[in-house]
């Protein structure tokens, strides 16, 4: 199992260098002047000089790439061409609003599409119910975030007046009441503050969440006619077992493999997710923070958040890798 | 629940009823229907579209659906035709579509061929760069892609058809593991046949039927990702018309005119149904293996 894991650590480490030389070129490709695109196409010769030697990009690109990659290992990606200052600073106040969007999507999904894949592969063979199921998850597969997350917010913040129309609430504040301990001190305070941020949460979280169900749902249906399909799912009925029984206790276990690879492709596609909605819901977060800073052609925040995602991407598979071996002690690793 | 299954199992049909065609064939029918249409609708965007779309009416700015009589689905910020900018959308979506589904195809075939028939070191570096690829989800990948090269049709299809690469490449690398073990490929390395002549004349042919499964799905994707890249601002840029650009203007106005998101979400939201129908039915009909793919 060491062994296993400290091969898997080796073969993430060039396909990270990799996937971060493809960043770095991509972004030093840009169409247009960074300099030209901070201070206009009237700036004078020397100003953009001065602004092309202050951001480093004056070096030839081997020295940049290089020193590109040994900070990004170290997290530091630079700073911030617009802002000024450091970009995984920006990143790491950034980072918690996309990650409690991620995990509230995550919930949803698995709330709505687990149960719809499982009762979907139970009752195949009754058309009454497998079809309006799999009508849903087709649905939802087909319905862009960005679509859906613009008629929730026609539908529950403009018509309804339910939830706020943009903004991500005072996340930042609660994480600081935790911080400092004034949850302790102040509960009613953070009790407000977490209502406000799961007020602004609802509808992304919906959105994002119902679009990520449908892939869940069809994950996790041919995951459970995987199981249902084995041997010892028909000897355990051949015993005389209960359907119920069945189900629970050893069809469902056996799913736990296969959903921890639903698991790992559901990050990856909830965290590509989170660019458009939160671009649509005007919410703070990684994916915003993306697009603006490419925008803006500002390469180390673009460059920073990128690698970010790709890196947590990576992580992600490297983890519910491991975890196969965990759960599943038939799997066997040399 | 032992009550449900078996009134469930009670009602199963054999494959060669009526009913079990139908049930077969309807989603391939349905999604055919809709994707022809879709085509059709493309194809002749300059005959059946009512007006130009970049035509500009000053007197019907940002008008409901069927208020004014010439604008069946309102109009945008502009005064502008959205039946017609749709229609015309229809084009760029489906062009989008289908070219990066080709262009990921024939850049991802022969090397996941390659890389499967040839195995070794071939394979290990073909599968590296793909797995390096693969670390980036489509939409970012694509992303990265198009604000490097910048927002046009060809961009676009460059960018969405480098993100689908990695999918074709691995899916034709396991097809080829399995195509080589056969005993018609024996035979015709007995009878003096190249790898070259192997690849193409046996690999391919005996792969390709799963791949054009998998490339129906592909082209409900990278009609997915051209609306988001558009959305993004990072598509094709307006005037022309695109699902997601039209989408992405009129988010400003969904207050007061919501007609403009709605009716261009639907229509991708239909465009992808389509190909997803077509797809998911032909999948299940020639190769249920595929399922997980």
């Amino acid at each position: 199992m060491f062994q296993y894991v400290l091969r898997r650590l080796l073969v993430a480490v060039p396909m990270l260098l990799g996937a971060m030389s493809i960043v770095f070129l991509a972004m030093r490709i840009l169409p247009g002047d960074p300099c030209v695109a901070m201070m206009g196409d009237q700036a004078s010769t020397a100003a953009l000089a001065d602004c092309t030697k202050n951001l480093g990009l004056h070096r030839p690109l081997a020295v940049q790439y290089v020193d590109y990659l040994w900070r990004s290992v170290q997290f530091d990606f630079g700073k911030s061409f617009r802002q000024g200052y450091p970009v995984s600073e920006y990143i790491a106040r950034m980072f918690p609003h996309t990650f409690v969007l991620v995990v509230a999507s995550a919930v949803v999904a698995a709330l709505v599409g687990i149960p719809i894949g499982i009762v979907s592969a139970l009752k195949r063979r009754n058309p009454l119910v497998d079809y309006p199921l799999r009508i849903i998850a087709l649905l939802g597969l087909s319905m862009p975030v960005f679509w859906l997350g613009i008629l929730l917010l026609i539908a529950f913040s403009l018509h309804l007046n339910l939830f706020p129309l943009i903004g991500g609430g005072d996340l930042d504040g609660v994480l600081a009441m935790i911080r400092s301990g004034e949850v302790f001190s102040q509960p009613r305070d953070f009790l407000a503050g977490v209502v406000d941020v799961l007020h602004h949460l609802t509808l992304p979280a919906l959105a994002l969440g119902f679009t990520l169900a449908a892939t869940v749902s069809r994950l996790s249906r041919s995951a459970m006619l995987e199981v249902i399909s084995q041997d010892y799912i028909r000897t355990a009925r051949a015993k005389g077992q209960r359907e119920r029984l069945v189900v629970y206790k050893h069809a469902l276990r056996n799913m736990m493999v296969p959903l921890l690879t639903i698991i790992g492709i559901f990050i990856a596609i909830a965290l590509t997710g989170t660019v458009l909605t939160e671009t649509v819901f005007t919410r703070p977060g990684l994916g915003k923070m993306l697009v603006d800073a490419i925008g803006a052609r500002d390469y180390p925040l673009a460059q920073g958040a990128i690698t970010v995602f790709t890196m947590i991407i990576i992580f992600v598979n490297l983890v519910v890798d491991m975890l196969y071996a965990v759960v599943d002690p038939r799997i066997t690793y040399r | 629940m032992a009550v449900a299954l078996s009134i469930a199992r009670a009602g199963e049909e054999s494959p060669g009823t009526t009913r079990a065609r139908l049930r077969r064939w309807l989603p391939i029918g349905i999604g055919l229907l809709m994707a022809a249409a879709m085509v059709v609708v493309a194809a002749a965007a300059p005959l059946i579209a009512p007006l130009s779309p970049s035509a500009q009416f000053s007197d019907s700015v940002l008008k409901g659906p069927g208020v004014v009589e010439r604008h069946l689905l309102g109009t945008d910020e502009f005064g502008r035709d959205i039946l017609s900018r749709i229609i015309w959308g229809a084009r760029v979506s489906l062009e989008v579509g289908l070219a990066s589904v080709i262009f990921g195809f024939v850049l991802g075939v022969p090397l996941g061929i390659l890389a499967g028939v040839r195995g070794g070191r071939v394979e290990t570096l073909i599968m590296r760069c793909a797995d390096m690829l693969m670390a980036f989800p489509t939409l970012l990948l694509a992303l990265i892609i198009v604000t490097a090269l910048g927002g046009s049709l060809l961009n676009e299809i460059l960018a969405i058809g480098v993100a689908l690469t990695p999918n074709f490449l691995r899916l034709a690398r396991s097809l080829a593991l399995t195509i080589r073990e056969q005993d018609y490929i024996l035979a015709a390395r007995a009878l003096g046949s190249g790898q070259l002549r192997v690849m193409a004349r046996h690999v391919f042919p005996n792969a390709l039927y799963a791949l054009v499964v998998v490339g129906t799905l592909y082209i409900a994707t990278a009609i997915r990702t051209e609306a988001g890249l558009s959305f993004l601002g990072l598509g094709i840029p307006p005037p022309t018309p695109s699902w997601g650009n039209i989408l992405s203007e009129g988010r400003q106005y969904i207050k007061c005119c919501p007609w403009i998101t709605t009716f261009s979400g639907l229509a991708i939201m239909v465009a992808v149904l389509a190909f997803n129908l077509v797809g998911d039915a032909l999948r299940d009909l020639l190769d249920p293996r595929l399922k997980g793919e």
